[in-house]
């Protein structure tokens, strides 16, 4: 595709072609054609691109587009009926040319004009005095931007909904801030008023009915843009953030059940590889805990709940890791509560941060501290062994962000780690217990 | 202060060897028993600084020991060595007289500074003991506090909270100092004043607590 608005030789469309360089290559070289311009379009490029074609100022053509206004409103008329048949700049096809070979897309839309303007003549809102001509130009424009929708390029559409949110009325999903405020409320509002002085008119029985009928649709027109762009960015922002919070705590679980069992399973095998008995040992029970955890999760949390506080499963922990990487673990518990999900989060953690003490700090024990506290849990998890250095971490081992950080942050709790190179480890969770 | 005169009673054979080799050559073992009777009785005659005191034995076990020397014999430390976990047995034995309590599965190092503490007269809390005491002297509520018949006593104060706190984190005595910026020695006087007030304390949590659990 060509962009002919940045061929060389071509005038710049920033409004200063009219230079006589410019000029006599333009008249010298070759005629640019007549295309709608992608470049300093306002809205359909029109003007741009006219202003391309006749080597004067944009500003130049859309005075003399406004002006046309003037003439019972061929401005508007005009301007769309170019949009229409012009082809944009970098297409092979004009708007009309499309919509000729999208039979559905005619129709609805030759359909939808034909309502539009049966209803308009039906309530003689037509047949205003002294302005007829004026508002048979802004109907016909409009149905002709209809067509213009239904016609449009994807590319163009973009621009013109990139227009429609740009633009103070209809857009404000996007424009937010006190100006923005303004530009909504002020249209509204005059909406709102012209419809309460065209019902306060109202006389008569059968001629109240059309101007009541206009007055409530004003009125509702008014309302709509007042309250429409709160509603619809409520609505949109809402649903778009609980399904990134959902998808995000899902995977956020997802990851850490598997590197807490699954990882820590292969790491176990791989360490007593030599001997066969344990390796199937490990392998079996994965498999049992993976099968359970895959297709009956809940009556897992469920049986974890029924029976257990959050002291008999650190004791749980406790043995595990003593039997695993024989590392005795000093277990130390102060208080007890019932398990809930925040408890589980933070066992999930404990657990992890057990092993890593076994595994990785060569110290001789671990120091597990847990207290219960009305408004708070916290555990603490230490070793005196070799620690690390927490920003030399691999990225792929992901034990201490997603199992530990990330699993305990997400149900409101903080993660605190200390560790020097000869002072050991200790890692503090903390967690605020929550009222139910 | 030279080696510390010890005596060690238990009832396993196994375990008895154990500490024996375990504290060969840093400290005076003065004697051993395997019963409670035998045991009570050479303790009163040779009057050890320590007696390593296992708290299962038949026979009353180690309550019982501490029942027949204590008032006889104040100047006897003890200290408790268990494999058990259990709260009641361990608040108890420390109720009795015992100036310490640690687990069976102590590295020797460990034990003989243990030793030593409790022959200077100081207290040995191991990580467990502090957390068994951080439950009993739970936090109440001011209301309660105040029905309190000694407040000094029945609670403890913030800083030996923290204390606590710390050796159940597993913190050593030196390493607690480094974390609250006071001296070692300030260290054992908040522990050995923690211990006084388990010893002495009506408070009626403790006692409620201890009762629960079948304590006198």
């Amino acid at each position: 595709m060509i962009d002919p608005d940045r061929l060389d030789g071509y005038p710049p469309t920033g409004g200063h072609a009219t230079g006589p360089k410019e000029l006599s290559l333009i008249l010298g070289v070759a005629q640019p054609p007549l295309h709608r311009a992608t470049r300093g379009a306002i809205l359909g490029g029109v003007c741009a691109g006219m202003a391309v074609r006749l080597g004067v100022r944009e500003r130049t053509v859309r005075l003399l587009f406004v002006l046309g206004t003037l003439f019972y409103g061929a401005g508007p008329l005009l301007y769309v009926a170019v949009w229409l048949f012009l082809t944009r700049a970098g297409e092979t096809a004009s708007i009309a040319d499309r919509l000729s070979q999208k039979r559905r897309a005619m129709l609805v839309t030759v359909w939808s004009a034909i309502i539009v303007l049966a209803i308009l003549l039906a309530t003689r809102s037509l047949a205003w005095q002294g302005t007829g001509g004026f508002v048979w130009s802004v109907v016909v424009s409009g149905i002709g931007l209809m067509f213009v929708w239904r016609g449009a390029s994807s590319d163009e559409r973009a621009h013109i909904e990139a227009i429609l949110d740009a633009s103070p009325v209809v857009g404000g999903a996007k424009a937010r801030g006190a100006r923005a405020l303004v530009l909504r409320v002020i249209p509204g509002i005059v909406l709102v008023v012209v419809a309460l002085i065209i019902l306060s008119r109202v006389s008569g029985v059968w001629g109240a009915v059309v101007p009541a009928l206009v007055g409530a649709a004003v009125l509702s027109g008014g309302l709509l843009i007042l309250l429409a762009p709160w509603w619809l960015e409520n609505v949109r922002d809402l649903t778009k953030e609980r399904r990134a919070r959902v998808r995000m705590e899902e995977r956020t679980a997802l990851i850490a059940h598997v590197h807490d069992s699954v990882l820590q399973t292969l790491t176990l095998i791989e360490r007593n590889a030599g001997s066969e008995a344990d390796v199937v040992r490990l392998a079996r029970s994965q498999e049992r805990e993976l099968r359970g955890w895959l297709f009956d999760p809940d009556a897992l949390n469920a049986s974890h709940r029924a029976s257990e506080t959050l002291a008999s499963m650190l004791a749980t922990i406790q043995a595990d890791v003593e039997r695993d990487y024989n590392t005795p673990v000093e277990l130390v518990t102060v208080g007890d509560c019932p398990v809930n999900d925040d408890v589980l989060a933070l066992v999930g953690a404990t657990r992890e941060a057990c092993v890593n003490a076994a595994k990785w700090s060569g110290a001789a024990n671990v120091s597990v501290y847990a207290e219960v506290e009305p408004s708070s849990l916290s555990v603490f998890v230490r070793d005196t062994g070799r620690g690390f250095d927490p920003d030399a971490v691999a990225p792929d081992r992901q034990g201490i962000k997603v199992s530990i950080r990330d699993r305990v942050a997400q149900h409101g709790g903080s993660v605190t780690i200390r560790t020097g190179t000869d002072s050991g480890t200790e890692v503090a969770l903390v967690m605020a217990r929550s009222a139910k | 202060m030279g080696q510390p005169r010890v005596f060690l009673l238990d009832d396993h054979e196994l375990i008895r060897s154990g500490i024996r080799s375990e504290l060969a050559g840093q400290v005076d073992l003065v004697g051993e028993a395997d019963e409670v009777d035998a045991g009570a009785q050479m303790i009163l005659e040779r009057s050890p600084d320590v007696v390593l005191l296992d708290v299962h034995m038949p026979d009353g076990g180690g309550l019982e020991v501490l029942r027949r020397v204590h008032h006889v014999d104040p100047s006897v430390n003890f200290l408790a060595l268990s494999v058990s976990d259990a709260a009641e047995d361990v608040i108890a034995i420390v109720r009795a007289g015992a100036r310490g309590y640690v687990t069976k599965n102590i590295s020797g190092a460990d034990l003989i500074d243990a030793v030593y503490r409790v022959a200077a007269g100081d207290a040995v809390f191991s990580p467990r003991l502090a957390g068994f005491v951080l439950d009993a002297f739970a936090e109440t509520d001011p209301a309660l506090a105040a029905l309190s018949s000694d407040p000094e006593l029945d609670q403890l104060t913030p800083r030996e909270r923290q204390v606590l706190r710390l050796i159940a984190r597993g913190y050593a005595y030196k390493d607690i100092a480094t974390e609250l910026a006071i001296s070692v020695k300030t260290v054992e006087s908040h522990v050995s004043s923690v211990l006084r007030k388990l010893q002495l304390s009506n408070r009626h949590q403790l006692t409620h607590w201890a009762a629960d659990r079948r304590l006198s």
